[in-house]
């Protein structure tokens, strides 16, 4: 019981620190700051190749989900800054935090999941072919995957 | 001569039971909705996962009280001479050493996250066209889940002094303390919220630690009855007032120079062997018969008693 009313006691305070520096802040924030530094910056995106996704020839990457990054790149002052490399390249960039965002084939059976995360599925993406494609992010940057996520429901109909 | 235990109840003692049963079926069916609602949101918090994982703990001791019911009703056989009593002891053992052994295994994944520095990651869900974060809807429904538990852990705290049942009773006070836990998972989301990663890793320890805190306390009221400790009150605060009734009881008898007991606590009901030093070296046998229908008198708990005539009493008898 002296344990739990100790430990009752350490939430509590807890929660009142939440609810002092709460005010002001934006719910969710990220722990690394990536969404307040790609505002009106660079949004670094690895690309990998998919077909009908994401096609890369030299240095230009093209297709429906390059365009879709492009596009929120945009809505939030962004330019685009595009690496290209295998899935484990990129999954590394985000974890090591090189990358905001990776695209490709990647769908909702993705293996990654350990160490990056993933934003909701959507099916009904240009040239996604019955595939449910996400789009990968850096672990626990909430704001980025919630604006990520916001941009594509409006973009896309699911 | 008739069998000496009983596994009857008196009347005040059957309602209690009854209300205690209809409890702890509430109990299961609540739980088990909140389950089902947590499982809707629970996302990338360990916290939650903890706190959904300790829900689904929180049915043991409920389905323990109502499995050992179907057993102590038995009377006693000559196979199992003095009832099947233990059976309520063995689930309760068992419920504490699960709280334990899982509490502990939640504890050392909370920790190896929060020194892996795991951030963990909440997403968004669209509801009606909006689209809105998912903790959001993890907090809103930990809301929703914190007034029950403290609803019937109050009302299983009444009944479980009257029924003298440990499960009831460590059940009751386990759901009287269940709002800190789901409180605990609020702030750990919360904390995902504003950026503060390790918040979620501490909240997910300090709802193991609670769970572990249970297993302990279980575990070890549990075990000290099944290895035969003096019988306690329900809440294991006190030696249990019958023992100092029963010697007093029989030291008021003309015949008896001094008396012991040995009680031990069965589950609910509990053996009594009592030791008498006569006045006289002979002892006539209606004496002794109605010495032990007067112990059965006390109180509904003491029913399987035995009265021993001595020259001296044992040295660990209670006086």
């Amino acid at each position: 019981m002296l344990v739990r009313r100790a430990l009752a006691t350490a939430v509590l305070s807890a929660a009142a620190a939440i609810a002092l520096t709460g005010c002001g802040l934006t719910i969710p924030t990220d722990p690394d700051g990536t969404l307040e530094r790609v505002d009106g910056g660079v949004l670094r995106v690895g690309a990998s190749p998919s077909e009908g996704l994401v096609e890369v020839s030299g240095d230009a990457v093209a297709g429906p989900l390059p365009t879709l990054v492009e596009e929120f790149a945009t809505s939030r002052d962004a330019r685009v800054e595009w690496t290209v490399g295998s899935e484990e390249d990129l999954a590394d960039g985000l974890e090591h935090g090189e990358l905001d965002l990776a695209v490709g084939g990647m769908t909702d059976t993705t293996p990654w999941t350990e160490t990056v995360s993933v934003t909701r599925a959507y099916d009904d993406l240009p040239g996604a072919r019955g595939r449910s494609v996400v789009l990968l992010v850096p672990m626990g940057e909430n704001a980025m995957q919630s604006a990520l996520e916001a941009f594509l429901d409006t973009e896309v109909s699911r | 001569m008739k069998s000496m235990g009983r596994t009857d109840l008196p009347v005040a003692q059957q309602e209690a039971l009854r209300k205690a049963i209809r409890w702890e079926w509430f109990t299961i069916g609540y739980t088990s909705v909140t389950i089902v609602l947590i499982a809707l949101v629970v996302g990338g918090s360990q916290a939650m996962k903890t706190a959904w994982i300790e829900d689904m703990l929180s049915l043991i001791p409920q389905v323990a009280f109502l499995v050992s019911l179907l057993f102590i009703r038995r009377p006693p056989s000559r196979a199992f001479p003095y009832g099947l009593h233990r059976v309520m002891g063995v689930g309760h053992l068992v419920a504490g050493v699960a709280l334990l052994v899982i509490g502990g295994n939640l504890a050392i994944e909370s920790i190896g996250g929060l020194i892996a520095q795991e951030h963990p990651a909440i997403g968004t869900v669209q509801i009606f066209g909006q689209t809105i974060w998912l903790g959001w809807l993890m907090v809103a429904v930990m809301l929703l889940v914190i007034p029950g538990p403290f609803f019937y852990g109050h009302a299983k705290a009444k009944i479980a002094p009257d029924l003298h049942n440990k499960i009831l009773f460590t059940d009751a006070d386990m759901a009287k303390a269940d709002w800190t836990t789901t409180v605990a998972s609020i702030v750990g989301v919360l904390g995902i919220g504003i950026g503060w990663w390790w918040l979620d890793g501490a909240a997910a320890l300090f709802i193991s630690l609670g769970i572990v805190w249970d297993g302990y306390k279980n575990t070890r009221s549990a075990v000290l009855d099944l290895i035969d400790q003096r019988a306690r009150t329900h809440d294991d605060k006190q030696p249990h007032p019958l023992i100092g009734r029963i010697v007093g009881e029989l030291e008021a008898q003309p015949w008896v120079r001094s008396a012991s007991v040995r009680v031990r606590d069965m589950g609910q009901v509990f053996h009594v062997e009592a030791f008498v030093v006569p006045e006289r070296g002979r002892v006539r046998l209606d004496r002794i018969e109605a010495a032990r229908a007067h112990i059965a008198d006390l109180d509904w708990k003491v029913q399987d008693v035995v009265v021993i005539p001595v020259s001296s009493l044992p040295d660990e008898s209670d006086r």
